[in-house]
């Protein structure tokens, strides 16, 4: 829901929430005051009677169109000597819509006692009621109508600033800094400069961050070259076996302590984003060309491959990233297989599903995910491979789950994330089980 | 051949010119940008290795620079960035190849030798040694004559062995040769020592020498003495 209709309706709400309470003080003070106005007048015409007795001379029955009524009382004068009725009236053609007031008025002159009545018409309860309804209403509507068109109006220009601000924000990158509008609101001018603050500390961040993953990796990479360098111009050299074996032992840690700076550096650069891509690739296609780079090595180690890669697969993903991530799946499946194993590679375009035999894994397989986490914490691999297939997924918004079972090791990409049917997967599952084993 | 090798680190120009050396290179040095232009206008070279990063310039612009004097020596860059961009735009600005540091000095000559023989040899495409005969365009391998079944990454191993012959290779530089990117997750000492053994088998099938030596715990050694 907008702002804007929000304040309004919440304005509305309020207003129809109050408009009974006014209605009611009004209807009191309306009647009120004209009671008042009322009573004061007639009670002037019973003291002019009054007086008019007092001067001896029988009041008239009118005065300003008003009757007055002057009757002699027999027996003693009551307490109150001032007496106000108000009665509706109920027959004729205004019927309900008047009330008469009658104000008594109780004197003695000389020895005789008098009431003077005096009385007159004047509107009924129910009349004003009808007509502060009325009014009500209108009032109601009329209010409504302008809240909502002023309301809307005036935000487009108040809340222009806003609307500009969420603007550049949505189209905010760590690459470069942005510039908020300046604003006279308070709220808008606070908020502006606090997003003004955090994005320039995130772009200055990000260069950070890129600037060093950039250096660490040449400031390693020097290093390691130069070892590498001369430990091949010592083996050249005159050696013996023992130093030979050395050698050989320091040029594995070199490649180890190679690959981990480059899992890390990339591990570095996906997280900021740096693999942003707009267009397409053929993602079957790579798959195939990375499942012939690794023939000869799945035919000496005796694998059965079955693949079902549908055609013509466009996904968004940088081709680096796409490399690497099947790649490192199916490098996975062939070291972490048996001889004579299995691996079925299955890509539709909904999803990526890599199964292969191998010894079941001594952790929950979740927790593979993780960096530096191996099934066997002594085997010679690194263990960054699925930190890295899991930071791609991320990246380019797939999910991805690792599974053991019927003693396969199954590992799924969905493209898109779905509601899966959980039992048609499963049931594809025992299938593929049967057909493999 | 000649090589300029352009890499401001010291010590790995001091590693590929010791390496290169022993081949019967002529192998110059510059450690900067200005330095490499200096000889680049004074000299002429077969190949040259540019290293992108340098303290007083980007290797690419260097590259730029060689294409617009119109040098015709072959390029190799090198870089410790294995970023895609860089790749690209080394090899779409006029560069023959591209190596990523850390590199194995027998992988940096194999590549400058092929890059050399693209550039320089136009049509000859065979390496020969002895009794056996390598032609790289038709990735076809003769021992005394005779075509041998090999796979082509077997070609390619061979192809290696021989042009670093007497070398001592690594293991670890016969896999990245072989498979390149596709080397990180696996042991690749077995699938090296069965390729080897394959082509041992393949050669001595053909009546080959064995030239081959295994070097105990490090790797193996195309041993040209060996008749």
């Amino acid at each position: 829901m907008k702002l804007v209709d929000k304040l309004s309706l919440w304005f509305i709400g309020i207003v129809v929430l109050l408009t009974p309470v006014t209605a009611c003080i009004c209807y009191y003070n309306l009647e009120k005051k004209i009671d008042e106005a009322e009573i004061t007048h007639l009670t002037e015409m019973n003291d002019m009677a009054a007086a008019s007795l007092a001067a001896g001379q029988w009041p008239d029955r009118q005065t300003e169109g008003l009757v007055t009524v002057v009757s002699p009382l027999t027996g003693s004068l009551p307490e109150q000597r001032l007496n106000i009725t108000k009665t509706d009236l109920h027959n004729g053609n205004s019927m309900g819509m008047l009330s008469l007031l009658t104000v008594n008025s109780y004197v003695s002159v000389g020895n005789v006692n008098y009431r003077i009545s005096s009385s007159n018409y004047v509107p009924s309860g129910r009349q004003i009621r009808a007509a502060i309804m009325d009014s009500i209403v209108w009032k109601l509507l009329l209010i409504i109508l302008c809240v909502c068109v002023t309301a809307r109006l005036v935000s487009q220009k108040i809340l222009s600033s806003l609307r500009q601000t969420i603007k550049t924000i949505q189209h905010f990158n760590v690459k470069e800094k942005v510039q908020f509008p300046v604003s006279r609101t308070r709220e808008f001018k606070e908020l502006n400069s606090f997003l003004q603050k955090m994005t320039d500390k995130t772009v200055d961040e990000y260069a950070a961050v890129k600037e060093f993953s950039e250096n660490a990796s040449h400031e390693l990479q020097t290093p390691l070259a130069v070892l590498r360098n001369k430990l091949e111009l010592l083996s050249e050299t005159n050696i013996e076996e023992g130093q030979a074996e050395l050698i050989g032992d320091m040029h594995n840690a070199i490649e180890k302590l190679s690959r981990i700076n480059r899992s890390l550096v990339l591990l570095t650069k996906l997280e900021n984003n740096e693999y942003s891509v707009t267009e397409k690739i053929r993602f079957c296609k790579i798959t195939k060309d990375i499942l012939a780079a690794y023939e000869d090595r799945i035919g000496m180690k005796h694998l059965t491959v079955t693949t079902d890669i549908d055609g013509s697969i466009d996904l968004k993903i940088h081709p680096a990233l796409a490399d690497m991530l099947v790649n490192n799946l199916l490098g996975n499946a062939i070291r972490h297989n048996v001889e004579n194993g299995k691996i079925e590679l299955i890509l539709t375009h909904r999803r990526l599903v890599v199964r292969n035999t191998g010894l079941p894994p001594e952790m929950p397989t979740e927790e593979l995910f993780q960096r530096f986490k191996k099934s066997n914490q002594s085997s010679e691999s690194v263990g960054l491979g699925l930190a890295i297939v899991k930071q791609i997924c991320e990246v380019c918004g797939f999910s991805i789950s690792y599974n053991y079972k019927n003693q396969l090791h199954v590992i799924q990409i969905e493209f898109v994330p779905v509601l899966q049917n959980e039992a048609a997967i499963t049931a594809h599952d025992n299938v593929a089980a049967a057909v493999l084993a | 051949m000649k090589v300029l090798v352009v890499e401001d680190s010291k010590e790995i120009a001091s590693s590929v010119h010791d390496f290169l050396a022993r081949e019967g290179y002529i192998c110059e040095l510059a450690y900067s940008f200005d330095e490499a232009q200096e000889k680049l206008l004074l000299y002429t070279y077969d190949c040259i290795l540019l290293d992108i990063m340098l303290p007083d310039g980007n290797g690419l612009v260097l590259l730029k620079f060689i294409k617009a004097q119109k040098i015709q020596s072959g390029i190799l860059i090198v870089s410790a960035k294995d970023a895609m961009d860089d790749k690209i735009v080394g090899l779409e600005g006029g560069a023959d190849d591209y190596i990523t540091k850390p590199f194995h000095l027998p992988e940096l000559h194999a590549r400058l030798r092929a890059v050399f023989r693209r550039k320089k040899l136009a049509g000859s495409n065979i390496i020969s040694f002895n009794e056996i005969t390598l032609n790289t365009d038709t990735l076809e391998a003769k021992v005394n004559e005779v075509t041998l079944d090999i796979t082509r990454k077997e070609f390619d191993l061979l192809l290696y062995l021989i042009v670093n012959k007497n070398r001592v290779l690594s293991r670890q530089s016969i896999a990245t040769h072989l498979w390149g990117d596709y080397t990180d997750n696996l042991a690749n000492f077995d699938f090296v020592y069965q390729h080897i053994k394959n082509l041992r088998k393949k050669i001595s099938a053909a009546n080959g020498a064995d030239y081959i030596d295994t070097v105990y715990g490090l790797g193996y050694k195309f041993n040209s003495s060996n008749v």
